[in-house]
């Protein structure tokens, strides 16, 4: 079978699944249900893998329902197989994969009927992740946004017996259906002014004439919808409340993938819609995404310092990262793509691996309070090593990906402003030394014993006393909930030294920034790579970089630990309170700044194209 | 004929919308929902999208209301306490 | 935020928006001209594939694809409430006392139920020929079976409504549609094509995979939907918190 053929299917097969379990689900037992789940899950993967080594040579395209366009003009839908969206497609259904080998052990018994739901949501996610990250047709990769969105509410929210849950799931339902209508608003103003809905076409009609209100009003609300998406300052409100109280095996996969596809979709909307000279110039785009994204960095690692509970301090240097994979990607280069895919394979391995270790503190103690904990994880001594390489790989210690990552994107971005590897090092440093600081504590009872209760006026929740996921609290540490992160972590430090994956990855990023290349392949005009750039490789400058924000993660996270006085938590009274106070938890707040931020993109967007 | 009948459509929609919003009341606002979702029918008729119109009808108008008034009634039922009143 | 410095920021950012969006929509095309690349596209398509409802054409067989994704997104948000909704520690049933219907809403229901049943197959039957289809056909369906609650009561409607039957129904539903995509591809076409005979303009079978496709998306709509509803009216009328669980809240 030829790769294109099998875009489809990696859609459709895990659609099929969920169909099967849902179907069967009341008959089946959980082992039975979640075996068939991870069995759909990994046979997704094998087509992405196959699909993947077809796509390596050139991308492929799939016409849903076979409607090849006619001279250039068609009614159809293309599934577009360029090698980085199969690579994130394959990237996602491998999470799901762990996610689904960690929650056999893990999840409380569902009640009896019901061990089907779990699973079925689970491949439904998937498959929404990868129609999305496949389709060429921008209206189809709203539906699945949609999808992926529908169902992580409701994973979020999948802990019904507690408050929280359900709270944190709201919010993140409210904000992300605002970035839905947005979306759809702008993809409506593209296809009055168009006529089209297919990505190339649409870039094809703006590739000519000059750019207008309408062409911004459609850039600005579509890049809301994948902003918030990609938790992106200021739409960043409803990750840390989400990811804090969602099931530890679907925040792996909300971390480590679903969160960076809205990074991926907004680069290749630009990419493929609005880079033709009737669209948004490069310049405003550069603009937009670098500060947005110097923005969400430098908070995201802020904030992740000043969190105790454990689930919120990885779910803010989530929204870290994504501030630098917005900063690679809006360099604009070939070289500053692949640095970010990179990144996030590195970042997605070592993020989930941290959550899943975070899960096992959960299931044990009943607790993710880095201070409650303290030194109650020294019996655990395998965890405690993974989650101290877990940090490590964050701040991109070399040989992992995401050492390699940070290093490429940082070489991309420096071309840009020479200021900004200092970002990329600050950041990985800070968050990865949060992480850190945090293992140190709970699995090496290093440093005086920090105040266990919450000090006065406190913003944020401790993540003590948490009901254990499990149900009752774990006694010995399954293996499969140990095999997962350790894979996880083995898969991280291979996209750093893996030979010839770099080269891969690279060459992803020449195809995934070539927009006549694009246009040529979907639209059958046909046109060779425009521009092969040199591939990623570690360089002296770059290990060097890596291994100054290793070190600095460490300084931090040691004089954190030891030296609480001069470097610990600044407590309720610090000059950083009002920004922690603005994660208050209030939907309407968090609506407000996503409406003030549609405003900043246009405000950023517009010098240079219209005024 | 027909910009004069889009034009009195899109009023009411806007008009039922603003109500819809100004409504603080779950109960209130489900009936000027299922209010909002008929006008808007109306005006999916008018610019000749029957089929639109047909689902907006039925879901706009029946169903979610629906299930705003089975959580507004679960809601006030709270725990045990409810079970007298019924 | 305070409440005022929240009014501020939104509306700050909303009259900025508003004022793109303005903006923006000088220069859309004007109302009601006649330049429709696409669809008069579709339109052509649709009658070279034997669809007399264009907009059928388009749903079940030229954008096939985006259904599929739309009917998921049903399928995804009734699984999510049923898991969601689920009855957990510390909850019980309790039987639901029936409550007196008047008469005339009785007769209305009882009159107003097969007329309701009937316009909803009709629709959903007649997607390929006019408008409607599975989705609008398959919410009639739901709601009609509804009426019985009106009209006689919550046991009456829980008697022909074997919620485990409705939601085999809507996972079959759904994997219709993914089957039927897949059947094309082992008969050596593309995902979703349609590769069945077109029949005879205007008939009820015409349109190959579009009569398959809108039913399979009726099926999965009517009993998803009532699965909803059931989830919805289980909590709002059987389902309650114990005296314990709540104390410990």
């Amino acid at each position: 079978m030829a790769a294109g053929e099998l875009l489809p299917l990696v859609v459709a097969v895990p659609l099929l699944g969920s169909a099967v379990l849902v179907a069967a689900g009341r008959r089946l037992t959980r082992i039975a249900a979640d075996a068939l789940g991870a069995a759909f899950a990994a046979g997704t993967v094998a087509l992405c893998v196959f699909a993947l080594i077809g796509v390596l040579e050139g991308p492929a395209v799939a016409w849903a329902g076979g409607w090849r366009p006619k001279d250039g003009l068609g009614v159809g839908i293309a599934l577009v197989g360029d090698p980085l969206g199969v690579g994130l497609a394959a990237l996602a259904s491998v999470v799901t994969v762990a996610a689904f080998v960690y929650s056999w052990r893990y999840l409380e018994e569902p009640p009896p009927r019901h061990a089907g739901g779990f699973p079925a949501l689970l491949l439904l996610f998937q498959a929404g992740m990868c129609g999305f990250t496949l389709t060429g047709d921008l209206f189809n990769a709203f539906v699945f946004f949609e999808l992926m969105s529908v169902v992580a509410y409701a994973l979020t929210g999948y802990r019904v017996e507690e408050p929280r849950p359900l709270q944190g799931a709201l919010a993140f339902g409210i904000v992300n259906s605002l970035g839905g209508y947005c979306m759809l608003l702008g993809i409506a103003l593209l296809y009055a002014r168009t006529g089209e809905l297919g990505m190339a076409q649409i870039g094809r009609a703006l590739g000519t004439g000059e750019p207008d209100a309408l062409v911004l009003a459609a850039f600005v609300l579509v890049m809301t919808g994948l902003l918030i998406k990609a938790a992106a300052v200021p739409f960043h409100f409803w990750l840390p409340d989400a990811h804090a109280v969602a099931p530890t095996p679907v925040c792996m996969v909300l971390s480590g993938v679903m969160v960076e596809l809205g990074v991926y979709g907004a680069a290749r909307v630009y990419w493929t819609v609005f880079a033709g000279p009737g669209g948004v110039s490069h310049s405003s785009c550069t603009r937009t995404l670098l500060v947005i994204g110097v923005a969400t960095a430098v908070l995201g690692a802020a904030m992740c310092w000043q969190q105790r509970h454990l689930k919120r301090l990885l779910a803010f240097s989530t929204i870290g990262h994504v501030g630098l994979f917005l900063i690679g990607v809006a360099v604009l280069t070939p070289e500053g793509v692949s640095g970010t895919a990179l990144y996030v394979l590195g970042h997605a391995g070592a993020k989930a691996a941290l959550f899943a270790c975070v899960g096992i503190l959960l299931a044990r103690y009943g607790s993710v309070d880095e201070y409650e904990l303290y030194g109650r994880g020294r019996e655990l001594r395998l965890v405690g090593v993974l989650f101290g390489v877990g940090a490590l790989a964050l701040a991109g210690v070399p040989p992992f990906g995401t050492g390699l990552g940070k290093a490429v994107a940082e070489e991309a971005a420096g071309q840009q402003a020479p200021w900004l590897p200092a970002v990329f090092v600050l950041v990985s440093a800070v968050t990865g030394g949060a992480v850190l600081r945090a293992g140190l504590r709970v699995f090496g009872g290093a440093g005086p014993r920090p105040p266990a209760e919450k000090a006065d006026g406190e913003p944020e929740t401790s993540g003590a006393e948490e009901e254990p996921e499990t149900g009752d609290r774990l006694g010995r540490v399954p293996g499969t909930m140990l095999a997962v992160p350790v894979a996880l972590l083995a898969g991280a430090l291979a996209v750093g030294v893996l030979p010839g994956f770099a080269a891969a990855v690279g060459a992803a990023g020449d195809h995934f920034a070539d927009h006549t290349g694009y246009l040529g392949t979907v639209l059958g005009s046909g046109s060779a790579l425009s521009h092969v750039s040199a591939s990623p490789h570690w360089t002296a400058a770059g290990v060097v970089l890596d291994l100054v924000s290793t070190a600095l993660a460490i300084g931090c996270a040691a004089l954190a630990v030891w030296r609480p006085g001069r470097t610990g938590h600044p407590g309720a009274s610090g000059w950083w309170t009002p920004i922690r106070r603005m994660q208050s938890g209030h939907i309407g707040d968090y609506v407000a700044w996503a409406l003030a931020g549609v405003a900043l993109l246009a405000v950023l967007t517009v010098p240079g194209m219209l005024l | 004929m027909d910009e004069v009948l889009i034009a009195i459509a899109v009023v009411l929609v806007a008009a039922a919308a603003t109500a819809a919003v100004f409504h603080r009341d779950p109960l209130r606002q489900s009936m000027v929902l299922s209010l909002l979702g008929l006008f808007l029918a109306l005006l999916y008729t008018f610019v000749q999208a029957p089929d639109v119109a047909l689902s907006q009808l039925a879901v706009g108008s029946a169903v979610t209301p629906l299930m705003i008034l089975l959580t507004v009634r679960k809601v006030k039922r709270g725990p045990r306490s409810g079970s007298e009143d019924r | 935020m305070s409440r005022p410095v929240r009014l501020w920021v939104f509306l700050v950012g909303a009259v900025l928006v508003a004022a793109l969006y303005a903006w923006a929509c000088f220069d859309l095309p004007s109302f009601g001209g006649d330049h429709h690349p696409y669809g008069d596209r579709a339109v052509r398509t649709a009658l070279a594939q034997h669809t007399a409802n264009a907009v059928s054409s388009v749903n079940f067989d030229q954008r096939a694809f985006d259904t599929l994704g739309e009917q998921t997104i049903l399928f995804a948000a009734v699984l999510g409430t049923v898991v969601l909704l689920r009855q957990v520690r510390g909850e019980r049933r309790t039987d639901p006392t029936p409550a007196p219907v008047a008469d005339r809403v009785r007769w209305f229901g009882v009159l107003m139920l097969p007329v309701a049943l009937v316009v909803g197959f009709y629709v959903v039957a007649h997607g390929p020929l006019s408008p409607g289809g599975g989705f609008q056909g398959g919410i009639v369906l739901a709601t009609a079976l509804h009426l019985l609650y009106i009209a006689a009561d919550y046991r009456a409607l829980e008697r022909i409504r074997p919620v485990g039957l409705y939601e085999v129904g809507d996972a079959v539903g759904e994997a219709a549609y993914v089957v039927t995509g897949l059947a094309a591809v082992l008969a050596g076409s593309a995902f979703l094509a349609n590769v069945v005979p077109h029949g005879t303009f205007n008939t009820l079978s015409s349109g190959g995979t579009v009569a398959v496709l809108n039913i399979a998306v009726g099926m999965e709509v009517a009993c998803g939907i009532i699965v909803l509803l059931a989830r919805f009216l289980d909590q709002a009328v059987e389902i309650e918190e114990t005296a314990e669980e709540t104390g410990a809240r």
